[in-house]
């Protein structure tokens, strides 16, 4: 019984158990235990040999099912023809890939994300760590503050991209309208239809949502920081922006980093917002990669052109998460 | 000394006007858009083009509302959003929580599956939703309720399965062995002892889990069309209008950001773990 319960998984617990000043009481225990063995019939005795993975399995076949192999079948759809206006699967070989390498629209849409989301990700950054240093230290109306800062990212993307709509449209958007009050002259901008505002207003709505993303993680490694460094500091006579170099730079570094990579990698998805402000639109100059692929397969209806596209999408963020998010969440033993 | 003690004086003074100003700043802008989308919901429409603009409506009225749940039907959306993100809320801190537990007490499958599981919370939608797009129309889960719970089941199982896994690893193990000298099965351990002992922390995975659910646009948009389509796909209806729907528009916004917004805010403890997968303890 007792080498039953203590197979591998246990053997280490039960010694370190035994180790401890409790020994008596776990003595006991295992006197208790191995004077009453629990019955159990063939089948409970296979299911609990094969816990650990009884309990991994219905999560491991959910996303087999709907993550793996939709992505196997995506990689078979992406080598032949899959197109809802040309008949037929016939083997395409490469040709797929060919149509989304060659086509300016899919390299402008690529080039724009990584403008787009680099440019969001770096103002969230800045923005989020200048907050989160404003708010380590407590004071009066602090956790109410937070309640309201968080708040956008319990939002929908959509309702972010309605919201940022309702303020800036033209004619109805007031933003204009205050801008012409402050600036004392005339201001007539369209938002939504004239370069280089457009970009402007998309980096502003997807500011608005996910700074307080970098803000709370950044908080979160503010608070982590020792205060005797800071005491230590201050006992030294180093003036504060010392302290920043030398203290709370590099004890954050690691937060930084995870903050930065985490919010690149969805930064890059960007969609929602862009389909309810500007649609793409004018033309093409707000297509990013993942508007452009779904343009591709979802009104043109070029799937297989638009899966092979998705495919080189995917080897791009792969590499990003094997290189960046791998080393972050390194699992140390406990 | 007596020179030092004034300059220290109007320093610790200063800093909090640049901080009260930083942060007076941004919560402006953080709250800006929402008063204007509420403020929009109960403009009588005469109010939508005036210069300069109305900041607060004379005659508050709830036509808006009405239009956008009955004739838009965000009603329908509403309680297609109810069913499908409860759902797959449940089952992926159900099956969150199993696996999490093996992952963090047996070490199952080393760190190739713990990671491998991560790994799918990267993934762009994009990549996903084609051929699942292919695969639904095929066997006849597309634009349906039990469609978009799975599919949202699995795109939040990642972040259940991580947050759960960091919330048992800071759990001592010690009950747990207790049980199993005491002749538990194991499955009795984990279901009558450790799962009791981190309700909190699935609470709080469940809590992300729905706010994902409830807020996630693009799988709605391309898996479901009339019959189970979601709250946020409902404003597909207001792209592109010439000001005749924008009250509609604001209306359901607010109906729709209440629920997730109370959620998050009741929650905000958990945030930093949620936002990170638990790879910092808030």
């Amino acid at each position: 019984m007792l080498r039953a319960l203590g197979s591998q998984h246990l053997a280490e617990p039960l010694s370190s158990l035994l180790d401890t000043p409790m020994q008596p009481t776990a003595t006991i225990h295992r006197l208790k235990a191995a004077g009453a063995p629990p019955r159990l019939s063939a089948f409970a005795q296979r299911a609990d040999r094969h816990f650990k993975w009884l309990l991994v399995a219905p999560a491991v076949l959910l996303i087999l099912a709907l993550s793996i192999y939709p992505l196997l079948f995506s990689l078979v759809v992406s080598f032949i023809n899959y197109d809802f206006q040309v008949p037929g699967h016939a083997f395409v070989g490469l040709k797929n890939f060919e149509r989304v390498v060659f086509d300016p629209v899919a390299r402008w849409s690529l080039l724009l994300t990584a403008w787009l989301s680099g440019i969001s990700v770096a103002i969230e950054f800045v923005l989020g760590l200048l907050v989160a240093l404003t708010m380590v230290r407590s004071f009066p109306g602090r956790g109410v503050i937070m309640s309201i800062l968080i708040v956008p990212l319990f939002i929908s993307p959509v309702i972010v991209g309605q919201a940022w709509t309702l303020l800036l449209q033209r004619p109805f958007g007031p933003t204009n309208y205050i801008l012409t009050q402050l600036l004392g002259q005339e201001v007539t901008i369209g938002w939504m239809t004239e370069r280089p505002w457009l970009y402007v207003s998309l980096i502003i709505a997807d500011v608005w949502q996910w700074t307080p993303f970098m803000f709370v993680i950044l908080l979160a490694g503010l608070t982590a920081i020792p205060p005797n460094l800071y005491e230590a500091a201050e006992l030294d006579g180093v003036n504060a922006w010392q302290v920043f170099w030398a203290i709370t730079l590099p004890h954050l570094g690691p937060m930084m980093l995870l903050a930065l990579t985490f919010r690149l990698l969805d930064a890059i998805r960007m969609f929602d917002t862009i389909f309810i402000m500007t649609g793409g639109g004018p033309g093409t100059q707000t297509y990013t990669a993942s508007y452009y692929l779904y343009t591709v397969g979802f009104t043109q209806f070029h799937l297989s052109q638009a899966t092979a596209g998705s495919w080189l999408f995917l080897i791009f963020t792969a590499l990003i998460v094997a290189l960046l998010v791998r080393r972050l969440l390194k699992v140390d033993p406990v | 000394m007596a020179a030092v003690a004034p300059a220290r004086r109007r320093k610790r003074r200063s800093l909090p006007i640049g901080r009260i100003l930083l942060l007076g700043f941004f919560l402006v802008f953080v709250l800006w858009p929402l008063y204007w989308m509420f403020n929009t919901s109960i403009k009588p429409s005469d109010d939508y083009l005036t210069v300069p603009p109305v900041w607060f409506p004379a005659e508050p009225t709830l036509v808006h509302y009405e239009a956008a749940l009955f004739t838009y039907r965000g009603l329908d959306g509403l309680i297609n959003s109810l069913i499908i993100s409860l759902s797959a809320t449940v089952l992926s801190a159900l099956f969150g929580t199993l696996m999490a537990y093996s992952l963090a007490r047996y070490n199952t499958g080393g760190r190739h599956l713990s990671f491998w599981v991560l790994s799918q919370r990267f993934l762009p939608p994009i990549g996903i939703v084609l051929p699942v797009f292919l695969i639904y129309r095929g066997v006849g889960l597309y634009d349906t309720h039990i469609g978009l719970i799975i599919a949202y089941t699995v795109f939040t199982l990642p972040v259940s399965v991580w947050m759960m896994f960091a919330y048992f690893r800071g759990m001592p193990k010690s009950m747990e062995e207790a049980a199993l000298v005491d002749g538990c099965t194991r499955w009795e351990a984990f279901w009558r002892v450790a799962v009791p002992l981190a309700a909190p922390g699935i609470v709080a995975a469940a809590v992300f889990a729905f706010i994902a659910c409830w807020t996630e646009f693009f799988f709605a948009l391309i898996l479901t069309s009339r019959t189970a389509f979601t709250l946020p796909t409902v404003f597909r209806a207001f792209i592109g209008f010439q000001g005749a729907q924008y009250g509609e528009a604001a209306a359901l916004a607010i109906v729709s950001l209440v629920p997730s917004i109370a959620l998050g805010v009741l929650a905000q403890r958990h945030l930093v773990r949620g936002l990170t997968l638990g790879a910092v303890r808030g």
